[in-house]
């Protein structure tokens, strides 16, 4: 056998695990949308030429949901990388402590989502949670965080930005820590300020890892489900459903599989073509040389 | 209220040290050191790793802080001035170029922080490119460039500043033995002899004797000798000394009366009477010169002679008596000779 050859059949099983869990899903997935199956037609697909699709484009849910979850993601991806950004700055400080400080702030991340999501339900709960306790305590009146739909949007980012805020923090921890010290140390002996270095130094350096974490946590929050189903549903008129959620009640309650799979692909293009123009961005960006 | 500012003796130019410690936790890094450097004058600090040199170094330059005593530069004491505030240029092992950042830019950064109106720093990085050869290279980025253009570089950067002190981190290690010979003369053109100070930090004997006009030797945070590269091979103060200067290293030979006895390789001699005997075991020839390692009943010998000179399997050694090096075998001092 010639190299080459052994190599293919070597690379073989890799190649069929991705067919089968990737791609052939998202190709039943793509056929399905382009099929009427629902309780209708018995849950058997027939071929319905598109109908799918032409609903897809007049279904203004669809739209909403559509900026929901892009509004969801670009907010909550940015608090993140900021606060991200600023956590990392404090943990890469040298101190005592600073291994278990480390491991403290990465506990959201570790969470099931499902669980944190709970934890946040009770903590918004109306009139007993802990946050109306607080506010109870300094006598104002209980809040319902989760009954408006501004409040019930807003309110789920910040559960968001709670738990996907440390993986970002991690991300850009170890970026700073590849920024060699006698940088910042040449930069201090010729009289820079912290915001100097920040901004002339570790920002430009960090660049990659700051488009790592963008990417990842863009692709992530896009396809945002399981913290909106537990914490909040679909939330008031709508304000949290996210297409993912919309895909999964099309599938779950009304039982209609190939309308679910047409959002499925919609979703899966609106995010690979916002990751991608988003890597070809950043990437444009950091070859750039700077002035 | 004072209202007449004391008359002050004209302050001392150049770099004083006095009673200079670190300590961190139970260690420490560097004891009481003493040292004084002329302006224009090129000081290595040598010794192994861990000897306090780099210590010293980071302390000079504001980026540690000084548990005990005083910097002073120019007559002003600038112990407890921000690194920002001293002045001080650094080149780092690793020359510290920002990665991001064309060669210009390296040069700019400094300036533009230190708010330099652009056109005195375009002319300022002109001359600095020019004099150091690096014009055709100023777009490059730090990972285009060969480890002797970064190492200009980071010279380029540490001139620009006009520094009332230089000081340098083992500026050569990271270059191959061939291109460092050729560069000591180069640097020394470039640094010494100016208006500053210029204190070099190294491990290898041979660049700082062939770059400093003084030596200060170190070992465990603690000054063993200051002085000319000659005199630290000459007069060593003590074993130490004698042991870290000089290629092949000294011979010690146990002498009675808790002595040992130093000859360095290139003393030893064949003679014809007298002497102690040896016997040949080993021979690296060098091409210019040849090591010899001998056998003898005081221990293993280290001769350094010329190359074409042939010697027999066994042979008598013998030196001069003013090449005699005694050190005392407990404290390592350098002892009168008996």
């Amino acid at each position: 056998m010639t190299p080459s050859l052994v190599n293919t059949l070597l690379m073989l099983p890799a190649l069929l695990l991705l067919a089968i869990v990737f791609a052939w899903p998202l190709l039943d997935s793509a056929w399905l949308s382009t099929q009427a199956s629902s309780v209708l037609t018995g849950l058997s697909p027939i071929a319905n030429h598109g109908a799918n699709w032409q609903r897809l484009l007049g279904d203004t849910r669809f739209w909403q949901d559509a900026a929901v979850t892009l509004r969801f993601a670009l907010v909550s991806v940015g608090l993140e990388l900021l606060l991200g950004l600023a956590m990392a700055l404090l943990l890469h400080r040298p101190g005592r402590g600073r291994g278990w400080l480390r491991a403290l702030t990465l506990l959201p991340w570790a969470l099931p989502t499902t669980v944190l999501a709970l934890g946040w339900r009770w903590i918004y709960n109306d009139p007993y949670g802990p946050l109306n306790a607080i506010l109870r305590a300094f006598g104002a009146a209980p809040y319902g965080f989760l009954t408006t739909p501004a409040s019930t949007w807003l309110f789920t980012v910040l559960a968001d930005v709670w738990k996907t805020t440390p993986f970002v923090a991690l991300l850009l921890l170890a970026g700073l820590q590849s920024i060699p010290a006698e940088l910042e140390e040449s930069l201090v002996l010729e009289g820079a300020s912290p915001g100097q270095i920040l901004r002339r130094l570790t920002l430009p350096l960090l660049k990659p890892w700051i488009s790592l974490a963008l990417l990842f946590r863009l692709a992530q929050a896009l396809g945002v489900f399981d913290l909106v189903q537990v914490l909040t549903r679909v939330g008031p008129a709508g304000s949290t459903e996210s297409l993912a959620l919309y895909a999964y009640l099309n599938a779950m309650r009304f039982l209609d599989f190939g309308y679910s799979a047409t959002l499925v692909i919609a979703t899966f293009l609106l995010l690979v073509v916002l990751t991608v123009l988003g890597w070809l961005l950043l990437r444009r960006r950091a070859l750039e040389p700077s002035r | 209220m004072i209202d007449a500012m004391p008359v002050l003796p004209s302050p001392a130019p150049g770099l004083r040290i006095e009673g200079l410690s670190r300590r961190l936790g139970e260690r420490t890094l560097l004891a009481d050191l003493n040292l004084a450097v002329a302006p224009g004058e090129c000081l290595a600090l040598l010794g192994p790793s861990g000897c306090g040199k780099t210590t010293t170094l980071r302390l000079l330059a504001g980026l540690d802080a000084a548990s005990a005593g005083r910097i002073l530069l120019d007559g002003r004491d600038i112990t407890q001035q921000s690194a920002g505030e001293r002045r001080v240029a650094m080149v780092f092992q690793s020359y510290a170029l920002y990665p991001h950042l064309s060669v210009a830019d390296n040069l700019a950064l400094g300036l533009r922080i230190r708010g330099m109106a652009p056109k005195e720093r375009e002319g300022r990085i002109a001359a600095v490119l020019e004099l150091l050869q690096l014009g055709e290279l100023r777009l490059r980025r730090p990972a285009q460039l060969s480890g002797g253009q970064r190492q200009r570089v980071a010279l380029a950067r540490a001139l620009l500043r006009q520094p009332r002190l230089v000081l340098l981190d083992e500026p050569m290690s990271n270059l191959d033995a061939q291109l460092r010979e050729e560069l000591r003369p180069e640097l020394r053109r470039l640094l010494c002899g100016g208006d500053q100070p210029v204190v070099y930090v190294t491990h290898d004997q041979q660049e700082a004797m062939g770059m400093a006009d003084r030596i200060a030797v170190l070992r465990d945070g603690a000054l063993q000798q200051v002085g000319s590269a000659r005199e630290l091979y000459e007069r060593p103060a003590n074993r130490f000394v004698a042991a870290f200067l000089g290629r092949p290293a000294i011979n010690l030979l146990p002498a009675q009366g808790q002595r040992q006895l130093g000859l360095r390789p290139e003393h030893l001699q064949p003679v014809l009477h007298g002497g102690i005997a040896a016997r040949l075991q080993r021979r690296e020839w060098w091409g210019n010169q040849q090591l010899l390692w001998l056998e003898t009943a005081q221990g293993d010998l280290r001769m350094l002679v010329a190359a074409d000179q042939s010697l027999p399997e066994q042979l008598q050694l013998g030196w001069r008596p003013e090449h005699e090096l005694w050190f005392d075998s407990h404290s390592g001092e350098r002892l009168a000779a008996p």
